[in-house]
């Protein structure tokens, strides 16, 4: 039983880690909290000389977790400068004089 | 005393044929949403949405340019890229519209549609570009069809102090080159978020229509701000791929 807490507590440290380093903002809580809880279960069920990895696997949740937060509060959500996005708003608008001098 | 009854007859038919006219909508609006979709349970800030309105010219006419803007945080562009354009040209009293184009570019795929409406607005021409592929198509509508974004601003001009809860006003739209009925179910009023207006109280709009790009009853609802300038402060959304919201951020040129 130990070993399946050990087991699901590392997929989900891992899931963790790949939401926090992509853009998926508070979603890469849910792996980080389940990690943590299978994490805490496996280091209950270990006896005192098993407790390392159950340990390393909180301690790298607890890190995410920081991170997460970190990214959250610190990094604003902000829309790229598009040059060529820009361009085409500008043709588009020269294209639309044209239709709307056309319709009357 | 006949008269008396006549003339205010006279001018109560006056003020409902004039009701509708715009006196929400002003040029130079620029609202900032933060769009969010739902995953897992949890709201994930994707796209900011720009609503723009600006005075357009031209030799004859003078006409009122309305945008609607989706632009993915530059945190996902490499993921995946979201630039869509929605736009309206209309009458800057009647709302009614003259042009209407779409451009979607989403990660890999890419639409454009244009609308140009003739005969006073009945018929529509319109130029579809889909898969490096342009189809041209004309078709009649009726008179008083609008399309999805000068819609979402002729709500602005709803009168809904006079409304009950559960009443509904009707408005007929065009989409993807389809006519659909579209109803507006005052829900009551609500005080909710507003970004940099702050807390406001607003009509909550239920939206429905018999499209599959909408889904569930009373799930798609739109708040407006209980105030002359009607601004949406809230916009919640359920279509087949899931659910988001558009919470304004900040709102400008009122």
């Amino acid at each position: 039983m130990r070993k399946l807490f050990i087991v699901l507590a590392v997929i989900f440290a891992i899931l963790g880690i790949v939401f926090a380093v992509l853009p998926l903002g508070t979603l890469a809580l849910l792996p980080i909290g389940l990690g943590f809880i299978f994490g805490f279960i496996a280091l209950i069920k270990s006896d005192i000389n098993q407790k390392n990895i159950p340990k390393w696997i909180l301690i790298v949740s607890g890190l995410t977790l920081i991170v997460v937060i970190g990214k959250q509060t610190l990094i604003k959500d902000e829309v790229a400068k598009d040059v060529q996005f820009e361009q085409k708003k500008i043709e588009s608008k020269k294209e639309d004089m044209k239709d709307l001098e056309g319709l009357e | 005393m006949r008269k008396l009854l006549f003339i205010l007859t006279i001018l109560l038919a006056i003020n409902a044929a004039f009701a509708q006219e715009n006196k929400a909508v002003k040029p130079g609006e620029k609202f900032i949403y933060a769009a969010s979709y739902n995953m897992s349970g949890l709201m994930t800030q994707l796209a900011q949405v720009t609503m723009e309105t600006e005075t357009v010219k031209t030799s004859k006419n003078t006409l009122l340019h309305l945008s609607c803007q989706a632009t993915t945080f530059s945190k996902w562009d490499t993921f995946f890229k979201i630039r869509d354009i929605y736009e309206s040209y209309v009458n800057p009293i009647t709302l009614k519209p003259s042009l209407y184009k779409r451009d979607i570019f989403e990660g890999s795929y890419f639409k454009k549609e244009k609308y140009i409406f003739k005969n006073g607005g009945s018929t529509i021409e319109s130029t579809m570009n889909k898969k490096h592929t342009e189809t041209k198509k004309t078709f009649s509508v009726g008179g008083t069809t609008q399309d999805v974004v000068s819609i979402l601003y002729k709500l602005r001009t709803v009168d809904f102090n006079t409304f009950k809860p559960g009443q509904i006003k009707s408005f007929v739209v065009v989409f993807d080159e389809k006519e659909m009925a579209v109803s507006a179910k005052f829900m009551g009023k609500e005080t909710v978020s507003a970004g940099n207006l702050g807390k406001k109280e607003c009509y909550k709009i239920s939206i429905g229509a018999k499209t599959k790009a909408l889904k569930g009853t009373d799930k798609n609802i739109i708040w407006l701000t209980a105030d002359a300038a009607k601004v949406p402060a809230l916009i919640k959304f359920s279509i087949p791929v899931g659910t988001g919201q558009l919470t304004l951020s900040n709102a400008s040129g009122l």
